[in-house]
């Protein structure tokens, strides 16, 4: 039996870079992938979905260039080029994690991995080695509640992506924030969407302010019809099409595509025999230094029930190889940067003004809207604001949100004041490039500290 | 006519006084018997009421300082009257008295501005403004600093030589850390020892304004003094003894049934008072060269309070019926969780009982209160299995130990007092004579 130093179980963001960090560091290492290297997040989630966004602004800027001054007439598209384009930069990036595995000295497996004990893992049943240290990054997938039929016309992110032409119509299940991208870039493309969320708000994790920014771009720029607080029930699917109820109104469509959500992945896994079981809502449990309860297995990333991203997992993926290697453990990282891929783009970090206010935390917060900036007038993108969320008494940075233009670029800026732990004062003195987008920190910093150049001031 | 309202006197041992919470505004009206403040003396919360009517002036003494009693806290007058030149509330010179309990406040940990460096000689602390500016701007504690100016003077040179001593510019600070120390009054030298070379970041500052040392209350004080005095001048020694409760809690079960209601602690109440009667030196106290005998039993119940221990006084206990001393002791609980009790309720006691028993202990003893010769600690009541007869059999057992002052007491002495007791409660003939 081939024994290892570091057996890490699932090659998605988490997986692939712990296996590397834990080569890096000297240790004999293999990866364990069931399906393909890179995971959701490179094969069914973050980067298809992406490429295809990319394809529909280009369309989308293409269709409305005469705004610009540029004339062109009959812009159309391909889309099933575009899903082709896809399928190349997904493979391209696959490639790429595979070199770099190789490179590293990570030995591939390929096939589940189940527990044969703490400390030995079989692979589909018939290979067997061993692993001083475990890391578990096995992810999460769709869900599929059980009034949800099972027909082709009903798809979820995964099944969606690997479709070769777009429906006319669409129904979106879930305003979170994949039903949110999905639909904003289906419109941009000419699908009629509408959206339908049990809640009483699509994104509910944002505050009201960048919510209303969002619904009011989606709803009235790309005609995307959103349903709240209603579910939809009574769904259907037939050769012809889609329909289900929501309130009093039935709804018909060509595509249902369902994103109520994930679930984590641990069916096959074993834990039983490793000691461990998952807690009620299926999650394994870890704790800040990403160990579970049996002492050389640690989890990371979306099957441990924290914030799902990708590049949380990523972050917790080298702590876990660091903890299973060296000797000096460290704590994850807790400040997750959040992006959402809509139109407009949307990303936060840090408190949230509602999180705040949930805990009777006194905040001060400074607000400046793109409209403001000479590059948003000059590149015709004015939607949208950036927030600061500071300490009300030391104006320390706790969150920031970005709604708008390069939102999802722009949040790195603010994610690493908060970490460096800066004031609004000194952001606020920062210098900012002129003219750029970021130029929004700065001058909701000086908002924030009532010192604003460009907002008159109000009237007492 | 303006009219100084003053910081009252409560009971004799009352030096010094501080408001916990003003219930008047300056301006509002007040009228004769409205409570102006609350006051936090050694022992608990009391109101204090204005004799005159007015307007309240003016507010000298502001919440949580301490003041001398007898000192002027405010002015009473008419609308718009001047108010004299206020004194400033000063404490009577000492007379060689060691230095006052409040002054303790002061000893703060390393890491805190404003630490005297040495409690000796009191040097009046000198520094040029330019060197407290530059030391203020970087967060330090300029008293660590020696003064290289005339008579001993911090100049702005001394604070610039000590900072490239302690090395502060190899010190890593996040922003927010830096105006959160300054904010907490705490020196950035002594963070960044602590901080073996890492960054100093807002949550090491958290960290150390949570460990900051901060005064104890008043109350608090007196308690850890008055503990002291009492281990270090009075003998302690312990005897325990294991109660079979059955009866008393049988007892106790027939009269809560019928409506009268008591508690555990009312029977130990009487039978301490019962066995107090046949033990004279129990209820006597000694100052080491003389014994003075208490005729009568004042009683002391031990109450825990979140703010400390309290312990209410039903005095003349020796001379109540068991009713009247359930339903005065309960009175006076009550009060005590109201933070309520006069101070002449809470004094004079000539014997005490603590009682952990809904604490779930198995045994404990207890500190003498000053001025008895003796307490009662009495624990939970466990069933155990125990001998009866030739039988091993389940019982109620509680655990009593007494902690006497061996000056005044034998070992004989307080093994057959708190036998007595032991007795009394296992005697359900005693309790149907008493009660019903």
């Amino acid at each position: 039996m081939e024994r290892f130093d570091v057996v890490v179980i699932g090659a998605g963001p988490g997986g692939y870079p712990a296996a590397i960090r834990a080569a890096q560091l000297g240790a004999s290492v293999a990866i364990v992938e069931r399906e393909r290297l890179g995971g959701t997040c490179l094969n069914f989630g973050c980067i298809p979905t992406k490429t295809l966004i990319a394809s529909a602004e280009t369309f989308a800027h293409v269709r409305d260039a005469a705004a610009f001054g540029v004339s062109v007439s009959g812009a159309t598209f391909d889309y099933a080029a575009m899903v082709r384009r896809k399928d190349k930069v997904v493979d391209q990036f696959r490639g790429g994690v595979k070199q770099l595995l190789t490179a590293n000295g990570v030995k591939q497996f390929s096939g589940s991995a189940a527990f044969k004990d703490r400390e030995t893992i079989v692979i589909d049943g018939d290979l067997t080695i061993g692993a001083k240290k475990t890391i578990i990054a096995t992810g999460s997938t769709s869900a599929t509640p059980g009034f949800i039929p099972l027909h082709e016309r009903i798809v979820e992110s995964r099944a969606f992506l690997a479709l070769d032409r777009l429906p006319k119509s669409m129904i979106v299940l879930g305003g979170g924030f994949i039903g949110c991208e999905i639909a904003s870039m289906a419109a941009m493309l000419g699908v009629k969407v509408v959206i339908v969320e049990l809640l009483a708000d699509i994104l509910m994790l944002l505050d009201a302010d960048l919510r209303s920014e969002v619904r009011a771009h989606m709803e009235k720029t790309l005609g995307i019809r959103v349903l709240t607080g209603a579910p939809l029930a009574d769904i259907a699917a037939d050769a012809n099409g889609v329909s289900g109820r929501c309130g009093d109104e039935t709804l018909r469509a060509d595509l249902l595509l369902n994103a109520v959500g994930r679930r984590p992945v641990t069916e096959g896994l074993n834990l039983a025999a490793a000691g461990l079981e998952v807690d009620a809502r299926g999650f394994i449990d870890a704790d800040a230094y990403c160990r579970t309860k049996a002492v050389t297995i640690f989890a990371i990333g979306d099957v441990t029930g924290k914030t799902q991203l990708a590049h949380f997992a990523t972050s917790q993926g080298l702590v876990a190889a660091e903890n299973a290697v060296g000797s000096k453990p460290r704590r994850h990282e807790t400040l997750v940067p959040n992006v959402i891929f809509t139109a407009p783009e949307v990303a936060t970090v840090g408190l949230s003004e509602s999180e705040a206010r949930a805990l009777e935390r006194p905040v001060k917060t400074g607000k400046f809207r793109f409209s403001g900036l000479g590059k948003s007038l000059a590149a015709g993108e004015t939607t949208g604001f950036v927030k600061w969320i500071a300490d009300a008494d030391s104006e320390r940075l706790l969150g920031a949100a970005a709604v708008g233009p390069r939102a999802t670029e722009l949040i790195a800026t603010a994610t690493t004041a908060i970490r460096a732990e800066f004031t609004a004062r000194e952001l606020g003195e920062t210098i900012h490039a002129h003219p750029t987008f970021s130029e929004a920190w700065m001058e909701a910093a000086h908002a924030l500290r009532g010192e604003s150049i460009h907002v008159p001031p109000r009237r007492r | 006519m303006v009219t100084p309202i003053i910081m009252p006197k409560f009971g004799q041992m009352t030096e010094d006084s501080s408001i916990v919470e003003w219930l008047k505004k300056e301006g509002d009206t007040v009228a004769k018997g409205d409570t102006l403040f609350l006051v936090e003396t050694d022992k608990s919360v009391m109101e204090v009421e204005s004799f005159n009517q007015g307007t309240l002036l003016k507010i000298v003494v502001g919440v949580g300082v301490s003041v001398p009693v007898q000192s002027v806290v405010a002015y009473l007058g008419e609308k718009g009257e001047a108010i004299p030149a206020a004194p400033a509330p000063q404490r009577p010179a000492p007379a060689s008295a060691p230095p006052a309990v409040k002054t303790a406040a002061a000893g703060a940990g390393a890491a805190a501005i404003g630490a005297a460096p040495s409690a000796a000689a009191p040097v009046r602390f000198r520094i040029s403004p330019r060197a407290a500016a530059l030391a203020k701007e970087c967060v330090i504690d300029p008293h660590a600093i020696v003064g290289g100016g005339p008579d001993g003077r911090i100049v702005e040179k001394d604070v610039k030589a000590y900072l490239e001593a302690h090395d502060y510019a190899s010190l890593r600070v996040s922003p927010a850390a830096k105006a959160l120390a300054a904010k907490e009054g705490l020196d950035l030298i002594a963070l960044g020892a602590d901080n073996a070379g890492k960054r100093i970041e807002v949550a090491d500052v958290e960290r150390a304004v949570a460990e900051k040392p901060t005064a104890m209350s008043k109350m608090r004080q007196i308690i850890a003094q008055r503990l002291v005095q009492s281990v270090v001048t009075a003998p302690h020694f312990y005897v325990t003894v294991e109660v079979d409760m059955t009866e008393t809690l049988a007892h106790r079960a027939r009269l809560n049934a019928a409506g009268a209601r008591y508690s555990v602690t009312d029977f130990i109440a009487e039978a301490s008072v019962l066995a107090l009667k046949e033990f004279p030196t129990v209820n006597s106290a000694t100052d080491g060269r003389s014994v003075r005998w208490h005729s009568r039993v004042h009683l002391g119940i031990a109450v825990n309070l979140d703010q400390g221990l309290v312990v209410p006084v039903v005095r003349g206990a020796d001379e109540m019926t068991m009713a009247e001393l359930s339903a005065r002791s309960k009175g006076l609980v009550d009060k005590a969780r109201a933070g309520r009790l006069a101070p002449d309720e809470m004094s004079g006691s000539t014997f005490s009982i603590s009682n952990m028993g809904m604490l779930d202990v198995e045994a404990f003893t207890a500190i003498i209160n000053p001025g008895e010769s003796a307490i009662l600690a009495v624990s939970s009541t466990i069933r155990k299995p125990v001998v009866r007869g030739e039988e091993i059999v389940a019982r109620p057992i509680m655990k009593m130990t007494l902690s006497s002052d061996h000056r005044l007491i034998d070992g004989a002495t307080a093994a057959r007092f708190v036998n007595s007791i032991k007795t009394k409660l296992e005697d359900n003939g005693l309790w149907s004579a008493l009660t019903s």
